[in-house]
């Protein structure tokens, strides 16, 4: 692992949602280039973070960092450098991924030609002819990859991607953890929440591992290997670890 | 069947619509009663003042001639009993007169007004609750029945039970629409309790109200498919809600009325004006021999020798009407063309049929609008009949035989 | 800003994709075409009949024969109230007060021949108006259209993206409410056109363009409360409902019971009983018709002492037109007193309904719209007093004929001596004191004027929820 200066920093986050408190107190760091997955069962808080590091929640204690900036203070400069792939995303399913891409990369006000839009659509490996159909004739993974292309065309430094695997199958999951590897090769910070043990040790460099809004482990992988699944997996569900 | 009305009385949104028709139709109830109580509270009192009138009036008199032109008579069509559930035509046409010997047709126009923002806004009663309101209601009862099940994932979950399937959509669309049948019911039947109405009058009503649900039911089911989203179709059922219970029922008035083209009401008044004003100036032969067609037994007596006699001015009052006999009856048969019209017409158009169906029973229609001028026209020739002998044979006035002058029927026990 | 009309751009692209949203805009845009044709027909028809029955009335009455003048003032008149040109927008009141009054001596009668009263009654909502759509159910349009605006981009995950890179909460709240305000301008048109279509016809700029207003002001509270609802709640079903409920309760519920509970606090005597009333003051009035009745006795007493004279006969003038002169005067200050508290008691119970404007935007735009359109209550009541101000002139008029024209003895005998009955026949070129009546509507400053208050209740409403609007986008988060 490198040594760089953490992207995401979060020390001791107490988030409340609808007046009861889900985080209580959660602490880790991403270390930038580097993918973390936040591990965890459904209501651990997964999501929660998330929309904290995004500035969409305040936090009732503690605080979270991302590049250097208070998530709470500078919402504006946080969600400039981060791209955020919500869970199940659909876009527009009245548009095509051309126009879905161009009206969102025009929101966020990065302007990509064409030719980019292309080569990033064949690094997700949207085939071709597809392209320009209405995404409502799309399959799950298709809109997927359309969401994930939006990502990556914003070109920014921190991707935040939430239960990104959720509903696809395995071809389309290999595609998927292939690219997110890629990505850290490129430099890029990638935390990913999910609560799929298996691939989130296919693609992690570090896991956390959250529980009822507390974070009860750490995995790291070792030097060029992957991180054990099954040492995750009992922690994951084995009353042992508790 | 249990177990969804348990379902129903757990879902709170169902509940929340179903309380409204209940809360409304109560409210429509209690308004319809209270404006039933002032109507008649009105006409007791014009009564009481209408006979204290009437006896100083006459015993101000010193002959007939004079008697009978300063005498009002007070005819009304008092609220039936079941009225108050629709109000129907009485905000609109006229529910009592005061009329006296003269012309008839310069008289049975006039309106006593209630102030026109009212009428503009329209009643908050029964008919327009059950025909208008009732149907969103359900719409908004059934609407999301099938297609709520599939957003929640659980359409092909109970379709995939087979035969039961159908019977559970059958048992949930009957217990919504029969909630929501007897929240509108239940308070009519009270308020009818309250007010006297005829059982009979009470079920067809509550039968009416019944079929017309069964019909929106029938259509939120057909129109309203389980592929759509809930909102598409709610959007759809919303359009034809506005088509059945407003576009159609306008588009018959407009083509009604396009249809059935009647005399200007101005002409009517303004022919009897002019038969009536130019008698001063005719000969007075002319007056009574148009008078004596009708009334072939006074020839003996309908000489006239002064400039001014009141058997000559009641002829022609009389010979006034006559001339407008035919614009007037077409104005009437015109109304009641229309109105027969409007009874074919609502074959097609369920809201239509409710509120008429309503009105009937309530006796506030068209047709009961115009019995209530018939029995008017009625009284206005008996008294006719009872003056002319005193005019013809030149009787002395005597207060105590007007004792006998023709009382009006309002036609109602009540 | 770019960034709120690139929304609202996409916003659109989504109606035009969606079937259902261009069937519904195009079923809703034919209706209001129909229906803005049928009523601005109607309306020209009944302005050119009315106009021309007016003239038709006056040239009847100018062309009667020579007679006795008190025969005049009984032979009466018609006046007629044309459709001011902005009710082929609006008809307001018009269809349930008639538009014809019948003017004659000693009585004032009210306006007759409604056309409620004879149409085919078909149930329903009645007769459709361009303005019954704007205020009635184009607000369901609206809402059908316009209450997942923001939803959708919460159902299809799009919002967590559209916020996380970048675009803020109001810029959303803008873009949305621009689209919606876009459609509420397409959807205006006809509007526009009616209101424009009036001023050749001799409507004021003012109010043409303030009447317009006064739907857009409208439209945009249902816009801005449509936007709201999208913004802050998170369900289709329990938008669209919510939507239904405040359209149910302001639009069908709330103006009826405000009838019935302003009729109810305020109540008005039906016009019997007060013309019974009214009867009691006016015996002691006196009867115009005979000159010999005790309350003329001071009158008499007095125009003996003021000629020097001692018998009416040798009076120069002819007491008798004296005598329904001042009966008529002192009868029309009855018939006034009472005329004018039955309108006070109305306009207070229209202005008590209106008061229900700030509760029901429903409300405060029919008034509004009628009060500009020139077809509210006040300008029926305006015209009931033109009216009456016409019969008293001419009647007043043929009285001094009476008075000035007649020798007193033959109009005594005129009843038992038909040489005297001739010589009481006036020449036709009397009947000139009629004078011409053309209805026109109210300035268009009155107008404006009596439409402050519901216009004011609306521009609340609107900046009431788009201030709510402003402060849920600031907050809004996936």
């Amino acid at each position: 692992m490198t040594i760089a200066a953490p992207a995401i920093v979060v020390d001791d986050l107490h988030v409340s949602r609808a007046g009861s408190p889900v985080l209580h107190g959660v602490s880790f760091e991403v270390p930038a280039g580097s993918v973390y997955a936040l591990l965890g069962g459904n209501g651990a808080g997964k999501s929660t973070t998330l929309l904290t590091l995004l500035g969409f929640l305040q936090p009732s204690g503690g605080s979270a960092r991302v590049l250097e900036h208070n998530v709470a203070a500078d919402t504006a400069a946080v969600r400039q450098s981060v791209a955020y792939l919500p869970e199940a995303a659909t876009l527009y399913p009245h548009l095509s991924a051309y126009e879905n891409l161009d009206y969102f990369l025009d929101l966020a006000g990065a302007g990509v030609d064409q030719g980019a839009v292309d080569a990033t659509l064949d690094r997700v490996a949207l085939q071709a002819e597809a392209r320009g159909r209405r995404m409502e004739t799309y399959s799950k993974g298709m809109r997927q990859k359309v969401a994930i292309a939006l990502a990556l065309l914003r070109d920014t430094p921190v991707l935040l991607l939430d239960e990104p695997t959720s509903g696809l199958d395995p071809v389309a999951i290999d595609e998927f953890n292939a690219l997110v590897r890629s990505l850290s090769d490129e430099g890029r910070t990638v935390l990913m929440v999910t609560h799929d043990v298996y691939g989130a040790c296919q693609v992690a460099d570090r896991i956390g591992l959250l529980r009822r809004g507390r974070m009860v482990g750490t995995f790291d992988a070792p030097e060029g290997a992957r991180i054990d699944t099954e040492t995750v997996h009992s922690a994951f569900t084995g009353r042992s670890a508790a | 069947m249990i177990r969804e009305l348990r379902f129903l009385l757990r879902d709170r949104a169902a509940m929340l619509w179903i309380a409204l028709a209940f809360i409304l139709s109560a409210t429509a109830v209690t308004l319809g009663l209270a404006e039933v109580r002032q109507q008649q509270a009105e006409l007791a009192e014009i009564d009481r003042l209408d006979r204290a009138d009437r006896a100083q009036v006459l015993s101000e008199q010193s002959d007939w001639g004079g008697a009978a032109y300063s005498t009002f008579h007070l005819t009304s069509d008092p609220p039936s009993d079941f009225a108050f559930a629709a109000l129907g035509q009485r905000d609109v046409s006229p529910w009592k007169h005061r009329i006296r010997m003269l012309a008839l047709e310069g008289q049975i126009y006039e309106t006593d007004a209630t102030n026109p923002d009212f009428a503009l806004t329209g009643r908050f009663d029964f008919a327009f609750v059950a025909a208008l309101i009732a149907p969103l209601l359900l719409i908004l009862l059934l609407f999301d029945l099938r297609s709520g099940e599939r957003a929640a994932g659980r359409l092909e979950l109970i379709e995939a039970s087979g035969a039961g399937a159908k019977r559970v959509w059958r048992t949930r669309t009957i217990l919504r629409v029969g909630g929501l049948a007897v929240a509108l019911i239940l308070p009519l039947w009270i308020g009818g309790a309250v007010a006297g109405t005829s059982v009979f009058t009470l079920l067809a009503a509550a039968l009416a109200v019944t079929l017309y649900l069964a019909f929106w039911a029938w259509l939120s089911r057909t129109a309203g498919s389980a592929a759509h989203t809930g909102s598409v179709n709610l959007t759809i059922l919303l359009g034809l809600w506005l088509l059945i219970c407003a576009v159609i029922p306008a588009m018959l008035t407009q083509a009604i009325d396009g249809a059935v083209p009647l005399p200007d009401g101005g002409d009517i008044v303004l022919t009897q004006r002019e038969a009536v004003n130019d008698a001063w100036d005719l000969p007075k032969d002319a007056t009574m021999s148009a008078f004596l067609d009708r009334h072939p037994e006074w020839e003996a007596q309908s000489g006239i020798d002064r400039p001014f006699e009141w058997k000559w001015y009641y002829a022609f009052q009389q010979v006034g009407d006559q001339t407008v006999e035919p614009l007037s009856r077409a104005y009437r048969e015109g109304r009641a063309e229309r109105d027969r019209l409007v009874g074919f017409a609502s074959l097609v158009s369920p809201a239509t049929a409710l509120q008429r169906g309503l009105e009937r029973l309530a006796e506030t229609d068209v047709r009961a609008s115009l019995a209530y001028e018939a029995r008017v026209r009625d009284y206005h020739a008996r008294l006719r009949a009872w003056h002319y002998p005193n005019l013809f044979e030149d009787r002395d006035f005597s207060v105590k035989d007007a004792d006998g002058l023709p009382a009006f029927d309002s036609g109602d026990a009540t | 800003m770019n960034a709120a009309i690139r929304i609202a751009r996409e916003e659109w692209r989504q109606w035009r994709r969606s079937r259902l949203a261009v069937a519904a805009l195009t079923i809703f845009g034919v209706l209001l075409i129909v229906t803005s044709v049928l009523t601005a027909g109607d309306m020209l028809d009944a302005r050119q009949d009315r106009l021309h029955q007016q003239a038709h009335a006056e040239a009847t009455f100018l062309d009667q024969p020579a007679r006795h003048p008190h025969r005049m003032v009984h032979y009466g008149h018609y006046v007629f109230r044309a459709p001011a040109p902005l009710a082929v927008f609006d008809p307001g009141v018009d269809a349930v007060t008639g538009q014809s009054v019948f003017l004659e001596g000693h009585r004032q009668n009210g306006a007759m021949f409604a056309d409620a009263r004879a149409q085919a009654r078909a149930g329903g909502f009645g007769d459709l108006s361009p303005a019954a759509l704007y205020h009635l159910f184009l607000p369901l349009l609206l809402i059908a259209i316009g209450h997942a605006v923001i939803l959708r981009e919460r159902e299809a995950r799009t919002l967590g993206p559209l916020l996380s890179q970048g675009v803020t909460g109001r810029q959303l709240y803008a873009g949305k409410s621009l689209a919606l305000l876009a459609m509420i301008g397409l959807l205006s048109v006809p509007a526009l056109i009616a209101s424009l279509s009036a001023i050749p016809m001799g409507e004021p700029v003012s109010t043409a363009l303030g009447l317009y207003a006064g739907q857009l002001l409208y439209l945009c509270v249902w816009g801005a409360l449509i936007v709201l609802v999208s913004a802050i709640v998170r369900s289709r079903g329990v938008a669209l409902g919510l939507l239904l409920l405040v359209w149910f309760v302001t639009a069908l519920i709330i103006p009826r019971i405000g009838v019935t509970a302003v009729g109810t606090s305020l109540p008005a005597d039906g016009k019997i009983v007060s013309d019974m009333r009214m009867k009691e003051d006016i015996r002691k009035a006196g009867d115009g018709h005979n000159a010999a009745d005790p309350a003329f006795a001071q009158l008499r007493a007095n125009m003996l002492a003021e000629y020097g004279v001692d018998t009416v006969e040798e009076l120069p003038v002819n007491f008798r037109g004296v005598v329904a002169s001042t009966a008529e005067a002192r009868l029309t200050d009855t018939l006034n007193d009472y005329a004018e508290q039955r309108m006070a008691r109305e306009r207070a119970q229209s202005d008590g309904l209106s008061a229900f404007g700030w509760l029901s935007p429903y409300i405060a735009v029919g008034a509004a719209s009628r009060a500009l359109a020139g077809t509210d209550l006040a300008t029926h009541h305006r015209f009931l007093r033109e009216a009456e101000g016409v019969r008293f002139d001419f009647v007043q008029g043929l009285n001094a004929v009476h008075a000035e024209q007649l020798a007193y003895s033959d109009d005594i005998n005129r009843s038992s001596d038909p040489q005297a009955e001739r010589r009481t026949r006036v020449d036709p070129k009397n009947w000139k004191v009629l004078r011409d009546f053309r209805f026109t509507p109210d300035t268009a400053d009155v107008r404006i004027a009596r439409a402050a208050d519901s216009l004011l209740a609306l521009t609340v409403w609107l900046f009431a929820l788009i201030g709510l609007g402003l402060w849920a986008a600031r907050r809004m988060s996936p």
